[in-house]
């Protein structure tokens, strides 16, 4: 008996040596990607938060510690910035995801011409943004475009103007334009979803007594859940991140009404050429999506575990 | 619990004719097994029963009620799919009281309810589960848990146990017939498989290409089919189907392709010179010292209980079936006989059964 145990004993011992070189082995065939990981994704990373410490001027730079970041404490027009960037993400996301889910729910039955309406749907994202946003600018504007007529005609306005000019409603512009601009995502990624929901579920879900109503909640939903979280997930950190449309068609005028966070630090960077506290904006948001996606991850635990 | 009754009931997909006319009459309480090859329209009858599936022609009654247009949930059925269609985001207690939930009934009766048919099932100790922690053999009966705790008019299963192994299957086909036994409730049953058919079934409803062929109690399908797709169908191993000529000098003969001769039954409708086919059931043909036919043994399968051969006559390859065992052996040549009676003779341009 202590022979057999010794035995395994001394098994064990020399499987663990063997181990450590077994559990090495895999990070060096893996080394060429870390490298390349490190090199590409790291690097720029811990550079640009190291410009959060310093402060650039024409031909120098110094160390400033953690000056920069006093600074954003009393930066009235950041304080815009940021509520600007929560009140555009937000805006975006929710008609983004509520006119993504109602197209994908009409795409996933079948009627005549759903192969076309498909492919016009799915075109916006085919658009590049530069484009969209100029494109939306001309319909906006009273002079090319028809939109201030229509709504001038609905009786939303009371003058046909240009409602990127005014700084109440500029923020409107790029929202509408992202919107239009999004929807294909959700309808994409919510329609491939849809589609994965066996047909026999929704039968046994129709034989039990479910209205359509419930069982768009009862069985549609807690199938799309998961996927939900995911999508608005990506999505919010690429809206709030996203400053393409903004800038073509506004430039965050006017009077700084459209300035979401991303648009403030392009123009803290490259026109006020203050690199470190560009910087440090950018871990502020940085910082701040993290902790959004992070609180989103746990909800998605505790609420979707089953699926 | 209630009948159903189906009048001429047709289905079309666009241009495509799936179901011809199916006249059904299914009593109260019985336990009816639609069986048919794969593609012939089981599924697609018993889903228009269901609801599921729109009816294109002629009427569906539950009872006294036509329930063409009547919603699936309010026709009081319940069905058992082949994928059992659990949801997989409840666990086994919610998925049986789902529809007792969506009724609106009292917590205190759903649970006991639930209770009861989960007793019933051996599923107390799995209530709290999702079904993926389940086996194939437990979410199959969660799935019929939830058909029971609706307490339906009539049951309706597609297939419900094809995705279990041989021997599962065998297991609950019989506890299916004792639950049907105790709740007495209307069953509709599909499968392609005619042993379940002939274990489980009050009646069976045979159906080829959207054809109902034969509708009756197991045995009366297996004595007198009434045309060669029947006969072959039903029985394993299958009847042996051999072409032949009558001949009538004095008793009436059928003339084998190689000029042997089976001696047939009197008093059948035949003409001197009619082509046949002769079915023989391969319990019906014994080898025996002065048998008619002779044939040559070509493979002996060994059973234990009962031995089948395999021989050619006249070319076709019979199967033999003979019960304990036997000394033949493969390559020897014999002699068989076959009682004029247990004969089936069909129209070989019609298929149909003659006498
Ligand atoms: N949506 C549909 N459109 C066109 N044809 C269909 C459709 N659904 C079924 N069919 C056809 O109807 C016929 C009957 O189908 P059904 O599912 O009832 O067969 P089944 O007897 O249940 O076969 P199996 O044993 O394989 O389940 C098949 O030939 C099938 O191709
Ligand atoms: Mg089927």
């Amino acid at each position: 008996m202590t022979y057999a145990v010794s035995e395994i004993r001394s098994a064990g011992r020399r499987r663990k040596r063997r181990l450590s070189h077994a559990a090495i082995e895999p990070w060096l065939y893996l080394s060429p990607a870390i490298v390349l990981l490190v090199v590409v994704l790291l690097v720029p990373l811990i550079v640009g938060i190291s410009y959060s410490f310093r402060k650039f001027s024409a031909f120098k730079s110094e160390y400033v510690g953690l000056g920069q970041y006093q600074a954003m404490l009393s930066d009235q027009v950041l304080g815009q910035a940021l509520v600007n960037t929560l009140w555009w993400t937000v805006a975006s996301l929710f008609f983004q995801f509520f006119l993504g889910l109602g197209l994908a729910l009409l795409l996933d039955k079948p009627f005549i011409g759903r192969k076309l309406v498909q492919a016009v749907v799915f075109l916006p994202w085919a658009v590049p943004s530069f484009l969209s946003g100029l494109t939306w600018a001309w319909l906006f504007n009273p002079i090319i475009g028809p939109l201030p007529h229509w709504l001038y005609a609905l009786g939303l306005k009371a003058e046909p103007t240009n409602i990127l000019s005014d700084p109440a409603t500029a923020m409107w512009g790029p929202i509408v334009a992202n919107i239009w601009f999004g929807i294909p995502f959700f309808a994409i990624t919510l329609l491939a979803a849809l589609k994965s929901i066996p047909s026999e579920l929704h039968e046994a879900a129709a034989i039990d007594g479910a209205s359509p109503w419930q069982r768009f909640t009862k069985v549609t939903l807690p199938f799309l859940a998961p996927t939900i979280v995911i999508t608005v997930m990506l999505r919010t950190i690429w809206i709030a991140t996203f400053a393409d449309l903004i800038f073509v068609m506004t430039e965050g005028g006017p009077a700084g009404s459209t300035s979401t966070v991303p648009v403030y630090i392009y123009v803290s960077a490259f026109k006020s050429l203050d690199k470190g506290y560009a910087s440090a904006v950018a871990v502020l948001l940085l910082v701040l999506l993290i902790a959004y996606a992070v609180a989103l991850i746990a909800i998605r635990r505790t609420l979707v575990r089953h699926v | 619990m209630a009948s159903v009754t189906l009048q001429h009931v047709e289905k079309d997909y666009g241009s495509l004719r799936i179901l011809h006319g199916v006249d059904l009459e299914i009593a109260d309480g019985e336990f009816v097994v639609l069986v048919g090859p794969s593609g012939c329209g089981k599924s697609t009858l018993l889903r228009m029963i269901a609801g599921l599936e729109e009816v294109s022609g002629g009427e569906i009654r539950i009872g006294e009620r036509l329930v063409n247009d009547v919603a699936p949930k309010d026709r009081d059925i319940a069905m058992v799919f082949q994928s059992y269609a659990l949801y997989p985001h409840m666990d086994v207690s919610s998925n049986m009281g789902f529809s007792l939930l969506l009724k609106k009934a009292e917590k205190t009766t759903i649970d006991t309810r639930v209770g009861a048919a989960a007793k019933r099932l051996g599923l107390d100790s799995f209530l709290g589960r999702l079904p993926r922690q389940l086996s194939g053999g437990q979410r199959q009966r969660v799935a019929m848990g939830r058909a029971i705790v609706r307490d339906p008019k009539v049951f309706l299963f597609d297939e419900p146990l094809s995705n279990l192994d041989a021997k599962l299957r065998v297991h609950m086909r019989a506890e299916i017939k004792a639950l049907h036994h105790q709740l007495k409730t209307t069953s509709v049953y599909v499968t392609h498989d005619q042993i379940e058919a002939m274990t489980m079934a009050d009646r069976i409803v045979v159906m080829h290409d959207g054809f109902v062929q034969q509708v009756g109690h197991p045995l009366e399908l297996y004595d007198r089919p009434s045309n060669i797709f029947v006969a072959g169908f039903i029985g394993s191993p299958g009847m042996n189907f051999l072409p032949a000529t009558v001949s009538k000098g004095g008793k009436a003969d059928a003339v084998l392709a190689d000029g042997q001769k089976l001696r047939l039954p009197d008093g059948l409708p035949l003409q001197d010179g009619d082509a046949i086919t002769v079915g023989l059931r391969p319990e019906h043909i014994q080898p025996a010292e002065n048998g008619a036919l002779k044939a040559e043994v070509e493979v002996v399968e060994p059973l234990g209980l009962s031995t089948q051969f395999y021989v050619r006559i006249a070319g076709q390859q019979v199967c033999v079936f003979v019960m304990g065992r036997s000394t033949i052996r493969p390559g020897d040549a014999v002699r068989l006989s076959a009682e004029p009676a247990a004969l089936h003779l069909f129209d070989p341009m019609s298929g149909n059964r003659i006498g």
